[in-house]
């Protein structure tokens, strides 16, 4: 027994030696752990977002990687925003893998998982989730999209600009409705204007009707969709179906929505992150080209904001690298970001990391044409939380 | 007054897309004895396969509706052969085939996101009418689904009433160790329920991809609502089913007129809860 301990013992010593921390420097991989939807309602976003991060990663190693050293990105399901899976999820990634960076996504698996960013020094960003209760949640996180504070105030104002009073809202069941739901019922009478209608549906729900119904009959002047793919599609269709006719405000409207919502959708005006592969991008046109080939869809901007954070990631390697360190933790990552915040953006110029670690970037307002096309209108600059 | 009549005639449409749902749940449950929850992604396999048949295949939408009863037939019917009757015929305890069924519905629900992406898959070129009586409105799809449960409802009474086998699922349902011994082939009977009760459920989830699209995981309402009318309407009374998914249906809709919206959700475990306190067999069961 005292030598099948003693050969237990070995074995797994060898082990834990065999899956130690790599040492990135030495021409091995830095690996880059990633938390995402990938299973249950949500795994829409999955699939976009690593498929995003997938091809920076094969980009950044096909030029030869940080210096030689190739990335490796290694996903964690958190079964459509499931807290609870998150946290197992990062724990393997920090145990088995010994990650140093994560992509997260969604804010209950992010929130989750920040309390163990901050002990075990995780550098995390978030590109999908848009809680702003986010915020502060841990010195090692950051957030390259815009969050929900910022589209809220956003499409508020542009309601605001229209000369609407009265507003009608409906909101989805989630962390991330809800907290649109509490910066709207804040920010719309700090405008002046008036809530006359407040109806919750729950996620994906087989019946949204009764919502509709209620709206209808409101007195609105306009009505302020706080829900997300696939419901913003199933909003926009029945509400048109329901005779509503005063305008309808949000802040998604993904390529799902459309299929579903058609010619219903004409007229929707909502505020999101811009990706558009202009002219005078040719990283965008590149990013743009390169997935529409791989994947033949067009990404939006959750692919896009993956792709971008891991080479935010990268270049924080590369100036740790640069730095003399082998092996950043997610402490000396974050605090080579803050020595030089601004980042090269795949949405065209720079982005600039904020204090409360959030990457100021404007935010595109966009009008539902009647071929159920979005188009561009202009850019809303928002007032930021915590500044 | 205006939204009170939306909200009837809303309540009216969610009700009988329930009372199907319920249906062919309960046809199953009741005789079997099975909680086959696996019936959600069954379903979704039905809209899927419409959808396949309508959208990449170019069906006309009425054959593309019928293709997606005919794979939610194979499907249900496979998944007793393989994967419950081996169960049964071991005199698995109940608990046991409920755990097997989650698996396949995690498994069917997982390779339908896999076969046909995650994306919302919708049949192009399809819009429903619009109608308004006074200031109600309904489409083309709520008078399907009315009609659609009043039609395969009165079908089934009939079939249950008039035939050979449905008074074997009768009996079985009534007593299935009686019936064995009176002769019935359970064995055929719980085969027949299975094709039968999938078939249904394809109805309900081809209208809903006609209106809302499908997705891989709109089946886990889809059975969630199926399995909440049979529990109150009572198991193995398929009127108790029709019953309990209208009373679900009204509930959802009426009950929202002076409430919240956001109580929605959470009125059908009230109802549920307090049905199971005062008749824990079901509102309906026996009459």
């Amino acid at each position: 027994m005292r030598r099948f301990l003693g050969l237990t013992f070995c074995a797994i010593s060898f082990a834990a030696m065999a899956v130690g921390p790599a040492r990135a420097a030495e021409g091995e991989t830095f690996k880059i752990g990633a938390l995402l939807g990938m299973t249950g309602a949500s795994s829409y976003y999955g699939t976009v977002m690593s498929r995003g991060a997938q091809i920076a990663i094969d980009e950044i190693n096909a030029d030869g990687g940080i210096d030689g050293t190739k990335l490796e990105l290694l996903i964690e399901d958190h079964k459509g925003g499931n807290a609870q899976a998150g946290v197992a999820g990062m724990n393997r990634l920090i145990n088995i893998h010994d990650i140093k960076a994560v992509l997260t996504s969604f804010s209950p698996p992010t929130l989750a998982v920040a309390p163990i960013a901050t002990e075990k020094k995780i550098f995390m960003i978030n590109g999908g989730g848009f809680s702003a209760k986010m915020i502060g949640a841990s010195p090692y996180l950051f957030h390259n999209r815009s969050l929900a504070t910022d589209f809220t105030r956003g499409i508020l104002l542009r309601a605001k600009e229209h000369g609407f009073e009265k507003m009608a809202m409906i909101s989805v069941k989630t962390d991330a409705g809800e907290n649109v739901r509490e910066i709207a019922h804040q920010f719309w009478p700090e405008l002046g204007g008036a809530i006359v209608a407040d109806e919750s549906v729950a996620y994906g729900a087989a019946n949204m009707d009764t919502q509709i119904a209620k709206l209808r009959t409101s007195g609105a002047d306009f009505i302020f969709a706080a829900i997300f793919r696939p419901d913003a599609g199933t909003f926009l269709k029945r509400s048109k179906e329901f005779g509503i006719t005063v305008p309808r405000l949000g802040i998604e409207y993904t390529p799902d929505d459309q299929k579903l919502a058609g010619e219903a959708a004409a007229g929707f005006e909502f505020t999101t992150d811009y990706f558009h592969p202009t002219d005078d991008n040719p990283w965008a046109q590149a990013f743009y080209g390169k997935y529409k080939e791989l994947f033949n869809e067009e990404p939006d901007y959750y692919a896009a904001n993956y792709y971008e954070g891991v080479y935010v990631i990268a270049e924080l390697v590369r100036r740790a690298f640069e730095a003399g360190i082998d092996n950043p933790d997610g402490a000396q990552l974050t605090e080579l970001l803050w020595k030089e915040p601004t980042f090269k953006s795949v949405y065209g110029g720079d982005m600039v990391f904020q204090e409360n670690g959030v990457a100021q970037k404007r935010v595109g307002l966009f009008e539902v044409q009647a071929d159920s096309e979005k188009k561009f209108l202009k850019f809303i600059e928002t007032t930021v939380p915590g500044k | 007054m205006d939204l009170f009549l939306q909200l009837l005639l809303n309540g009216f449409v969610n009700g009988s897309h329930y009372a199907l749902l319920g249906v062919g749940f309960g046809l199953i449950f009741g005789t079997t004895n099975i909680v086959h929850f696996a019936y959600g992604p069954v379903y979704a396999a039905g809209a899927y396969s419409a959808w396949t048949a309508a959208a990449l295949l170019g069906f006309p939408l009425f054959l593309a509706g019928l293709t997606g009863v005919a794979a939610a037939t194979v499907l249900g019917v496979a998944s007793y052969l393989l994967l419950y009757r081996p169960f049964v015929r071991r005199d698995a305890p109940t608990f046991v085939v409920l755990i097997a069924s989650l698996g396949l519905f995690i498994l069917l629900e997982n390779l339908i996101a896999i076969l046909f992406g995650t994306d919302k898959k919708v049949v192009d070129g399809y819009s429903a009418g619009i109608h308004f009586i006074g200031p109600t409105f309904y489409t083309d799809i709520h008078i399907y689904q009315i009609a659609s449960l009043m039609i395969l409802g009165l079908a089934l009474a009939a079939f249950l009433r008039l035939t050979n086998y449905g008074k074997a699922i009768q009996a079985m349902t009534d007593n299935a160790d009686m019936a064995r011994v009176i002769g019935i082939d359970t064995n055929k009977v719980s085969i027949l329920v299975f094709a039968i009760g999938s078939a249904i459920s394809a109805v309900p989830a081809v209208l809903i991809l006609l209106r809302d699209g499908a997705l891989p995981n709109m089946g886990f309402i889809a059975v969630f609502v199926a399995f909440l009318a049979v529990v109150v309407g009572g198991v193995g009374s398929i009127l108790g089913a029709v019953l309990g998914g209208f009373l679900l249906g009204m509930v959802e809709n009426v009950g929202m007129w002076q409430i919240p919206t956001e109580w929605q959700s959470t009125i059908a475990f009230i109802v549920l809860f307090f049905v199971l306190l005062v008749r824990p067999q079901g509102l309906f069961k026996g009459t």
